[in-house]
């Protein structure tokens, strides 16, 4: 026995006073009222007889007395707060991996899966015998214990209080883990998962999971398997005709009945597409909405069942940001033509001479130079054609005579779906490259490099070897599509935009300033700062919805959604053998059994009083 | 008396009445906690039904009713109240009343990296931090401590401990890794409640699992300010090959980089061993490097040999420092690409040099000796097909629909090309071949082209009776069919006297008869044709005997003076070939031996295509595009010379292709598709004889190499982009496979499955399948943990179901992919540099700094934390107090103290 509360030597004091003070009471003789009686040879006899019971009546004094006693110490004691001690029972140490994951929002049971799933987690904390404590921890993406481990019952339903549901799937193994971690060493450690058991293998990159001594058992949730689900939404611009996009959506039926659904797509919050379906036990809907086009942004979509967190799936239109192009040029009319192709381009010309002024204002997305070589490179994308000098990003050597394009680099973007083979060129330079550049074109069988794609001081540069007005190039459709490519990819506007992060991952969003920390707003409206690393910002993203990040002048918008085949099946399911051991219903936790002593000691002293002032009022005890 | 012990218990009756439905209304049915707020501070009943503990007043009040106490009304009153107060007080500490209260108590867990990447003295370092914070420690604050490699520890420390532990690794074969959000995760689970949260992480930064950063913004959500300090110890002497990289696709016999990403701590030699497969790489394989602080880039050059995967490892060895060797190697795979395999056939292999030799110049791999494959399974090594000038009785049923299968369904390109055995001439009307090609061979024959006399003379003698009969009068019939109506046909049936048959109408007439006298039936027949005018006369003579040559040789030269040309057909072992092969050697004509009856229509059109030349045009003429297409790039066809024939022929309706013309406006060269590949019809040939200029002419290697690539299988054409990496956070491989076709149009749809082999170049190298779901438009993606290290190959197949033809639904590859991903060893010996700057985002997100003063981490910094805090020992205090109070007054006279005089006594005085 421990006592929490007061310390003995506290209580010892408080006792000794208290019962000082009450003894001392009982030592005082309740003064007598003076009655004066008429006869007194009448009372003498009830005298007589008083005196015969006067040792009775010491008697009940006595009980009186130890009554109060008795009382008096029940309450002292229960300030101490007595716990059974842990040396003395050997407890068990249990940790109850709550399951927060996106199914556990399912309601077939009302009010929801995860309210289940604490009531009865509660249910077991009140089960919890003297000398066992327990761990409370949120099982979703992540693992997050609740609090310490802890014997305290009310603390632990608080704890309770605080699970919340998130949109991710639930790393089983990454729970397991950190449950084996927290019982490394210990006698008679338990793990209580309460989940649906859409949980998957307990393995992961490290290997299958070991809990080493730890019991597992297993509480289930959840009742119907019936549930449509959207597992794949995305939405993608087409590589060469940026203006439109591609919309993909997978539904899935994972219950055992056919389901009809009411399929909504909405761009910009505006209904795009209304279909009514029909799909059977298990089948998996693909839906392509090609060569969509408009101004639309968000896309939403979305039907209604009984897990709502997979009715709602959330993309985002890669942006078209105007890009702002400087051109260097003397007059080129194929560059000016080509630059007119399009619409999101900011063109501005200056002549060689206005140059330096016009770069110092800065904010160029690329600049292009049209036989032109500045002394320094701008801190810019650049594109250079036909660079000379030592400002050029690489090496202008030999001058080559009919160059041709023999070695095409077909994969590289700036070049990727070009017909370049057959350009004619009358005069160029060889170009040579530095390590890590790459060679997107070279004539010579490959020996002579004309075309060359790399990285100059954080900026990305193209080198052509030749003035395309020296060759037929600008005369064909390769060419307005080169100058094109050649921005997007210095943009970095390509198709390998991610129109939708996943729910459960940690998310890496492009940051283009120079910021520490970005703001990012959150589907609910709250707002959160994030770490900047490598021009990303870095977060655990757990909910779906569109969220927007903020960072210095950048305000991006970016979406979220959960899109998990195996968090939309929430058929309830027992979870395979963990390292041999089937989990089976949790063992020895009755509930009924207060843990904590002060409580019973108040109640004795509650039922004791009654007694007390049963006895003194009919003087059975005086 | 009586009457105030009504009315008390009357008065307890109403009272429990009242508080009762009070109970039930106010605290039973208004749920497990009652919580109202006050002067801003939170209340809470946490079991509010305890409260019922007050329903007892009632009795108190009743009982007092009842008392036989000697005690003064007042005090009574005064007892009973104090009863029901010290009821009520232990009713509220029941019912636990708890208020939400501050405090700026801080408990700081230390957690510690003791991850194979970490020095001991570093781990010392680490101890004396831990002792400096307990010395610091304020006294009502704690201090934790976690250790951590892969995977977090707690380590036992006691609320008052004044000397830190040891700080201990975690045991061979667990320092391996670093997982600092783990760590962190478990620390949350030590805070115990009503403390400031503080974690002091001491490590390298460095961390192979989780992700600091994502979980730094966890930890303040959760209110846990971080706190770093860095491990500033300098770190030893390291050699690390941290990549191998080698060109994702290399073709056979191709010269490469391989590139070695060498890091070292410091400027040494080192001896680098670079080996393709076992054997030292051939070209470059020992390299001694100087090298300098930091990553190095070495190359080797290397030349693969053989396609296939080739596997490359490189070791470093002979440095003077260096720390692990277990990151000393890498290894990577090189996919090597061979040639494309093209399957030659021609009629006339002598004359197949040609084209074969153009097509090895354009780097192919062509193959003249094998013979057209029977079955999917031997045609499936080649990319291409390439039949030619062969005539249809020589290739069999099966290996025609194998080729219709290939280009079908594997995708394969199939060349048809023509000659004097090409399209009509060769059979090739009404079969399986014709059905694939572009081109239709029922040219009708043009007004300007010569009229034709055919004579058929067609042995009936006794042993012709049955099955040969039967196929003779078939294949009269098939050169009646084959004829247009301005010729003229003559049938002649012949045992021991010939029969002139005049009308076609006739033939069914023949009848089996004697002996075989082939001199007179010849003789009717140059009779016949002699007195015909036509421009061209042919006698086809079908026997199966031997006959008396005399006067014959005469005869048939008579003819061929005449213009009159003979071939001959002997069927079955038994004819006299010396005989026949005479005639049609001296009758300008050819001669067939034919052991099947069966084949004897084919070879009578053929004859017939061949003589009447109504298929064949043989002018000199210099074809025209029609159509552009890819593979004519670069070639000028308005340069090119004259060709000097070809088969005529009429183009199928779209979507058949012409791409070349005559100047008769007939398909020289046309192509469609046919399920998944592309059939192509050259009506002209490809060697010396029609083509025989264009064999000299420069572009011929190229138009031909370029049209193979183009329309050979796809396998090789549509190979789409693949990138793979594993992610350092969770040791996942992540592919991503980008399927965009040249049109701009996603592939979607398609079945995409990735198979992973490796690791390459071991012997428990194994293969593994795994999904590519499609995530969206065009784009499949694979994540799956990876627990062996070594390089792996990724093979990434696109199925498509497509139709056979028959009506089923059958999957086959329409692209693929490739590409590698390298596990060299345990991520921990991958990064040597500490990473500061991770630690200082992470704690700058949080609030922290790094390298914390002591004293600072237990400082609260004005922050205060909520705590719940129990009131109920308030409610017992306050109990006891009403307790003792309540003996007094029910144990000392306060009221009514006077002696009640007595009246005798007052009447004395």
């Amino acid at each position: 026995m421990i006592l929490a509360g007061l310390t003995l030597l506290q209580l010892a004091g408080i006792f000794g006073a208290a019962a000082f003070g009450v003894t001392v009471l009982y030592i005082l003789k309740l003064r007598r009222r003076v009655v004066a009686v008429p006869f007194s040879p009448l009372w003498e006899r009830i005298l007589r007889d008083k005196e015969a019971t006067s040792l009775f009546s010491k008697l009940k004094r006595l009980l009186s007395l130890l009554l109060q006693l008795a009382l008096l110490a029940l309450l002292v004691l229960a300030l101490g707060d007595p716990r059974a001690a842990e040396s003395l029972i050997k407890g068990r140490t249990v940790v109850v991996l709550v399951d927060a994951s996106a199914s556990m929002q399912a309601t077939d049971v009302a009010p929801s899966r995860l309210e289940v799933a604490k009531d009865e987690v509660k249910k077991i904390v009140r089960g919890l015998g003297g000398a066992d404590r327990m761990l409370v921890a949120q099982m979703d993406a992540m693992v997050t214990p609740l609090g310490p481990m802890t014997g305290d019952t009310s603390a632990l339903e608080r704890e309770l209080d605080g699970v919340r549901a998130t949109d991710t799937r639930a790393d089983y193994p990454r729970a397991l883990r950190f449950a084996g971690d927290v019982l490394r060493g210990v006698d008679r450690g338990e793990i209580v998962v309460v989940s649906d058991g859409a949980l998957g293998e307990a393995s992961d990159a490290s290997g299958p999971v070991h809990l080493g001594d730890a019991e597992l058992s297993f509480v289930k949730v959840g009742t119907s398997d019936r549930n449509v689900g959207i597992t794949q939404f995305s939405v993608r611009r087409y590589p060469l005709d940026k203006n439109r996009y591609e919309v993909m959506l997978e539904l899935v039926n994972t219950g055992a009945a056919a389901e009809a659904v009411e399929l909504q797509l909405l761009g910009d919050g505006a209904l795009v597409d209304l279909t009514k379906l029909r799909l059977q036990p298990g089948e998996r809907l693909p839906r392509f909405y090609p060569q969509l086009s408009g101004a639309s942004r968000t896309l939403d979509d979305g039907q209604h069942d009984a897990l709502p967190a997979d009715d709602h799936a959330f993309a985002l239109l890669p942006e078209r940001r105007r890009a702002k192009v400087l051109v260097v040029t003397a007059g080129n009319t194929y560059l000016e033509a080509a630059l007119l192709l399009d619409e999101y381009l900011d063109v501005t010309d200056v002549a060689p001479g206005a140059y330096t002024a016009a770069v110092a204002k800065g904010g160029w997305d690329t600049v292009v130079f049209d036989g032109v070589t500045p002394a320094e490179m701008p801190k810019a994308n650049a594109l250079y054609l036909d660079p000379r000098g030592p400002g050029s990003p690489v090496k202008v050597g030999a001058a080559l005579v009919q160059p041709g394009f023999d070695k095409i680099d077909r994969k590289h973007p700036a070049v990727k779906f070009l017909a370049l083979d057959d350009v004619n060129v009358s005069a160029g330079h060889k170009l040579e490259p530095q390590t890590g550049d790459k060679v997107l074109g070279a004539s010579d069988g490959g020996a002579s490099p004309l075309l060359i794609a790399g990285m100059r001081g954080g900026f990305r540069f193209v080198a052509v070897g030749f003035d395309v007005r020296d060759s037929d190039l600008p005369l064909r459709t390769a060419w307005p599509l080169f100058i094109v490519d050649c921005i997007n990819w210095f943009t970095d506007e390509d198709a390998q935009y991610l129109s939708s992060f996943r729910t459960g991952e940690v998310w890496r969003i492009p940051v283009l300033t120079g910021v520490a920390q970005a703001t990012v707003k959150l589907p609910d409206g709250t707002s959160q700062a994030v770490p900047v690393h490598e021009g990303r910002a870095v977060m655990l993203g757990e909910h779906a919805g569109f969220y927007e990040l903020v960072a210095g002048e950048q305000d991006t918008q970016f979406a979220a959604s959960m899109l998990d085949a195996s968090e939309s099946a929430i058929a309830p399911q027992t979870p395979p053998a963990v390292d041999g051991k089937t989990p089976g219903a949790p063992q020895g936790f009755h509930v009924g059994v207060r843990r904590e002593i002060w409580i019973y000691l108040l109640l004795a002293a509650a039922l004791l009083t009654m007694l007390e002032w049963a006895t003194y009022h009919r003087r059975m005890t005086v | 008396m009586k009457a105030r012990s009504l009315v008390l218990a009357g008065a307890s009756l109403a009272l429990g009445g009242v508080l009762l439905w009070a109970y039930l209304h106010f605290v039973w049915y208004a749920g497990p906690t009652l919580t109202w707020k006050r002067s801003g501070i939170d209340y809470e009943l946490l079991a509010p039904r305890m409260l019922g503990i007050a329903l007892l007043a009632p009795y108190f009040l009743w009982m007092i009713g009842r008392s036989l106490a000697d005690l003064p009304v007042a005090q009574r009153v005064l007892s009973v109240l104090l009863r029901v107060a010290f009821v009520g007080v232990l009713a509220l500490g029941l019912a636990r009343l708890a208020r939400t209260a501050t405090t700026q108590k801080v408990c700081t867990v230390y957690v510690v990296d003791v991850s194979d990447s970490v020095p001991d003295a570093a781990l010392v370092d680490a101890k004396d931090a831990v002792q400096a914070a307990l010395d610091a420690r304020p006294k009502d604050d704690l201090v934790r401590l976690v250790t951590f490699a892969k995977r977090p520890r707690a380590v036992p420390l006691a609320d008052d401990a004044k000397q830190a532990p040891v700080i201990e690794r975690h045991g061979p074969g667990l320092g391996g890794a670093t997982d600092i959000a783990s760590a962190l995760q478990l620390a949350y689970g030590l805070f115990p409640e009503g403390y400031l949260r503080r974690a002091v992480v001491l490590s390298d930064g460095v961390q192979t699992d989780g992700d600091l950063l994502a979980e730094a913004n966890r930890a303040r959500g959760y209110g846990v300010k971080l706190y770093a300090i860095p491990y500033t110890r300098p770190v030893p002497g390291e050699v690390a090959v941290r990549d191998l990289r080698v060109p994702e696709h290399v073709h056979e016999g191709e010269t490469f980089d391989v590139h070695a990403q060498v890091f070292s701590s410091v400027p040494q030699r080192v001896k680098l061993v670079l080996k393709q497969g076992d054997m030292i790489n051939g070209l470059d394989g020992v390299k001694d490097v100087d090298l300098v602080a930091g990553d190095n880039d070495v190359s080797f050059k290397s030349r693969a040999a053989v396609p296939g995967e080739v596997t490359y490892a490189i070791e470093a060895s002979g440095a003077a420092q260096d720390r692990f060797v277990e990151n000393n190697r890498a290894t990577a795979v090189a996919a090597v690409i061979g040639k494309p395999v093209v399957l030659y056939v021609d009629g006339n292999p002598a004359r197949a040099s040609y084209l074969a030799s153009a097509l090895a110049a354009q780097e192919l791999n062509v193959d003249t000796s094998d013979p057209l494959p029977t079955s999917l399974r031997e045609a499936e090594r080649y990319d291409f097909i390439v039949l030619s000038d062969m005539p249809a009785e020589r290739v069999s049923m099966t290996q025609q629909e194998t080729i219709e299968q290939y280009v079908r369904d594997l995708g394969g390109g199939f060349l048809f090309a023509g000659g004097e055995s090409g399209y009509g001439l060769g059979g090739w009307y009404h079969t399986t071949i014709e059905r694939i090609l572009p081109v239709r061979m029922d040219a009708e024959k043009r007004k300007d082209e010569p009229e034709v006399a055919m004579c058929l003379v067609i042995d009936r003698s006794g042993s012709m009776s049955g099955l040969p009969l039967d196929m003779a009068k078939q294949a009269a019939k098939a050169t009646a069919d084959t004829l247009s109506g301005d010729d003229l046909l003559e049938v002649i049936a012949f045992d021991s006297q010939p029969t002139r048959i005049v009308h076609m109408t006739a033939a069914k007439h023949i009848q089996a008869g004697g002996g075989t006298e082939i001199f007179p039936a010849l003789d009717a027949a140059y009779q016949a044709l002699s007195t015909t005018r036509a421009k061209k006369k042919h006698v086809i003579l079908l026997t199966d005997g031997q006959a008396p040559q005399n006067g014959i040789r005469d005869l048939v030269q008579a003819m061929a003076a005449e213009n009159i040309t003979v071939s001959t057909v002997g069927l079955g072992g038994g004819v006299d070939e010396t005989l026949l092969r005479m005639i049609s050697d001296v009758g300008g004509g050819r001669f067939y031996k034919v052991a099947d009856p069966q084949s004897l229509p084919r070879i009578f059109t053929r004859e017939t295509e061949m003589v009447s030349r109504s298929a064949a045009v043989e002018e000199y003429f210099q074809p025209h595009v029609v159509s552009p297409a890819d593979f004519l790039r670069g070639i000028d066809i308005a340069s090119a010379p004259f060709l000097h024939g070809y088969v005529a022929t009429k183009l199928k309706p779209p979507p058949a292709q012409e791409i070349l013309e005559s100047e008769l406006q007939e398909p020289i060269l046309a192509r469609w598709h046919v399920g998944l590949g592309w059939t192509l019809a050259w009506t002209s040939d490809v060697k010396n004889l029609w083509a025989v200029e264009w064999l000299r002419w420069p572009q011929w290697g190229q138009m031909w190499g370029q049209l193979v690539r183009e329309h050979m299988r796809q396998k090789r054409r549509q190979v789409f982009d693949m990138r793979a990496e594993i992610d350092p956070a969770t040791g996942h491989v992540h592919a991503v496979l980008d399927a965009i076709g040249v049109d701009d149009r996603f592939q979607n749809g398609l079945d995409a499955a990735l198979t992973l082999t490796g690791p390459m170049g071991t012997p428990t190298s194994a293969t593994r399948k795994v999904p590519m779901p499609q995530t969206a438009p065009g784009r499949y993606e694979a994540d799956f943990p990876l627990d062996r290290y070594g390089s792996f190959l990724l093979h990434a197949a696109l199925e498509k179901a497509i139709d056979d033809g028959h009506g089923n639904m059958k999957s086959a590859t329409v692209a693929e992919s490739f590409g590698h991903v390298t596990n060299p060893y345990p991520r921990e010996y991958l990064a040597l540099a500490p990473d500061v700057a991770t630690l200082g985002h992470a704690v700058e997100a949080t609030g922290g700094s790094l390298d914390p003063a002591p004293a600072a981490v237990f400082d609260p910094a004005g922050e205060v934390i909520k705590y719940h805090e129990d009131l109920w020992p308030r409610f017992v205090g306050v109990a006891i107090a009403l307790f003792l109070l309540d003996l007094l007054v029910r144990r000392v006279r306060i009221f009514d103290r006077k002696k009640t005089a007595r009246p005798s006594v007052k009447a004395a005085a």
